[in-house]
């Protein structure tokens, strides 16, 4: 016999589920909580070698540890930064925050960087340093996860008229994260994935364009100097090209030739796959 | 699909599905995609975690579409929530059928387990009360997923840690009755059995007495660890012990053929050394 669709769960079920979440989620082992260990012997049988309780802290374990391990795979850096205790003490602080919601591991980690950003349980000399790194490592499951935009054609290109490009909006891709930390997160991260056991870095203020390689969709990340990172934020802000060199002019020191870098700035971009799409401005649409 | 019919009508699935009855298959992990594309080993097909390519991101799906070019695909869930009380998750199941549809995937497996409750996603295969209350709620379910997706369903037995005091009838017996009731049918896992009749204390074969091999989709291998309290952990780490073996041959005996996929989840070897131990079954089969 089948029950019809979307059919109401036999009487008592929900509430069992219910305990059974409240025991496999607690913090603290199952036989040493007097009150859960109770409720474990309503539910839970037992039998010779263990206690209901023992059975039941079984899944409690598992469910730490193995969330536990998914963020530690996601954020090896910061998990190097805080050490082993003070990893788990900061993931189950995360997790009893942000109880695991979606189906999918990869979203576990979805409020980790502002969740870190306002944690005060970090050891201060520490705490700037695992912000960074925490913000970074994000980044880097974002870019991973997001979806493709379809690729730039190149006829936006070369059918912009001359014209077209001082009212033109580059349109950057949307995988692509320009961070400014106060930290080398990214060294601490590519030294850690070669197997190295890297010390902390000390602070070195640092500006990233960290996005997903088109050619082989493997996440990049690339130093930028800082007229060129100012630029890329320009544009992704919509400001038009010539108006955004302009501004990026403006800001450089006298006697430093702009205009050179920048085509080879774009040149570099567009390798990388930065560029999704050039859009003609009003003024050319009009023209 | 249409409405299922009485279990004699269908004795052979394969013959509605590209999966020989002899085959023997393996699960698809990352770390041996590289070896796969590089060498091509003889195989009769792989067996993927549906959800890690469920998300938006590109890379996973182009590396599955480039062995599914040489390769039969079979998809296993983790996270349907079969026994769950919260209704199925439509849009989970529309994407679950996209993807079968575009890899041509002959059938869906998935377990006999709830995985959520009330927001709460424990990542983990948790076991409810064998009550024959259940058993109506779960087949209809069941029978609503294999209509959703349009290829045979196949229900997994789980392994255990904990009996309930709710039980009121065997495993084995809640298993079968969910299986015939759906109209589905049943991914047997024989190292799931042999891991809860030494959990529990009941004996595997009177397990296998039970199994209504007629309907037996496809079967699952693993190998599982002994704890020093005696308690069986199905860890997936390491090769297949030698009563998963015994109980396998039986099981051939019995209802043989059927396709056999190894998971291999943890501690994952080079590729050549879980084919080699996926070969054994080719032995056990003919001894």
């Amino acid at each position: 016999m089948r029950a019809p669709p979307d059919a109401a769960p036999p009487a008592g079920l929900a509430s069992l589920m219910g305990e059974l979440t409240r025991m496999f989620t607690a913090d603290a082992p199952l036989p040493g909580d007097a009150e859960l260990a109770g409720r474990c012997r309503e539910h839970v049988a037992g039998n010779e070698r263990l206690t209901p309780a023992e059975q039941a802290d079984i899944y409690r374990r598992q469910f730490w540890l193995r969330h536990h391990d998914a963020l530690r795979e996601d954020y090896p850096a910061l998990a190097h930064v805080l050490g082993e205790d003070g990893f788990d003490a900061f993931s189950r602080a995360y997790l009893a925050a942000h109880p695991p919601a979606s189906f999918s591991l990869r979203d576990l980690g979805r409020h980790v960087a502002s969740f870190a950003a306002a944690h005060e349980g970090f050891p201060p000399a520490l705490a700037e340093l695992a912000r960074e790194v925490a913000r970074y490592e994000h980044a880097l499951v974002d870019l991973f996860d997001g979806a493709s935009p379809p690729p730039l054609d190149p006829a936006k290109v070369t059918g912009m008229p001359e014209e077209g490009w001082s009212t033109a909006r580059i349109v950057l891709h949307p995988l692509l994260a320009l961070m400014q930390l106060r930290y080398p997160a990214h060294v601490l991260r590519s030294e850690l994935r070669q197997g190295r056991s890297p010390a902390l870095p000390a602070p070195r203020a640092v500006r990233l364009a960290v996005f997903r390689s088109a050619a082989d969709l493997t996440i990049r990340y690339e130093e930028l100097e800082p007229p060129a990172f100012a630029l890329l934020e320009a544009l992704g802000r919509g400001v038009p090209l010539v108006a955004a060199c302009e501004a990026v002019a403006a800001g450089e020191a006298a006697g430093v030739p702009l205009g050179a870098r920048v085509g080879a700035w774009f040149q570099q971009w567009t390798s990388w796959g930065l560029i999704a799409d050039v859009v003609r401005g009003a003024g050319a649409e009009r023209g | 699909m249409s409405a299922p019919r009485d279990a004699a009508d269908d004795r052979a699935p394969g013959a509605r599905s590209s999966i020989p009855r002899e085959a023997l298959g393996l699960g698809l992990r990352p770390p041996h995609h590289e070896a796969i594309e590089r060498l091509r080993p003889r195989l009769g097909f792989f067996e993927i975690i549906a959800e890690n390519y469920l998300g938006a991101s590109p890379l996973p799906r182009e590396r599955l579409r480039r062995i599914a070019e040489r390769y039969p695909i079979v998809a296993h869930g983790v996270s349907l929530n079969l026994l769950g009380e919260a209704p199925l998750d439509r849009d989970h199941l529309s994407r679950l059928r996209d993807l079968i549809q575009e890899l041509r995937i002959p059938y869906f497996t998935d377990h006999l387990c709830w995985t959520a409750f009330e927001g709460v996603t424990h990542h983990d295969l948790l076991p409810a009360p064998h009550d024959p209350e259940l058993i109506p709620y779960a087949a209809g379910r069941a029978f609503e997923v294999q209509e959703a997706l349009g290829v045979p369903f196949g229900i997994e037995n789980l392994s255990s840690y904990v009996a309930w005091e709710r039980d009121t009838v065997p495993e084995w017996v809640f298993y079968r009755r969910v299986v015939e009731e759906s109209g589905c049918w049943a991914m047997l896992d024989i190292n799931n059995v042999v891991v809860s009749s030494k959990n529990h204390g009941f004996d595997p074969l009177e397990y296998l007495d039970s199994v209504p091999w007629h309907r037996v989709l496809q079967v699952h291998l693993a190998g599982h660890q002994v704890l020093p309290s005696g308690l069986r952990h199905d860890t997936h780490d390491r090769p297949v012990g030698d009563e998963v073996w015994s109980l396998y041959e039986e099981a051939w005996r019995r209802g043989g053929p059927f396709p056999t996929l190894l998971e291999w989840d943890a501690e994952i070897p080079p590729l050549s050394v879980a084919l080699s131990e996926l070969d054994k079954a080719r032995q056990v089969r003919s001894s």
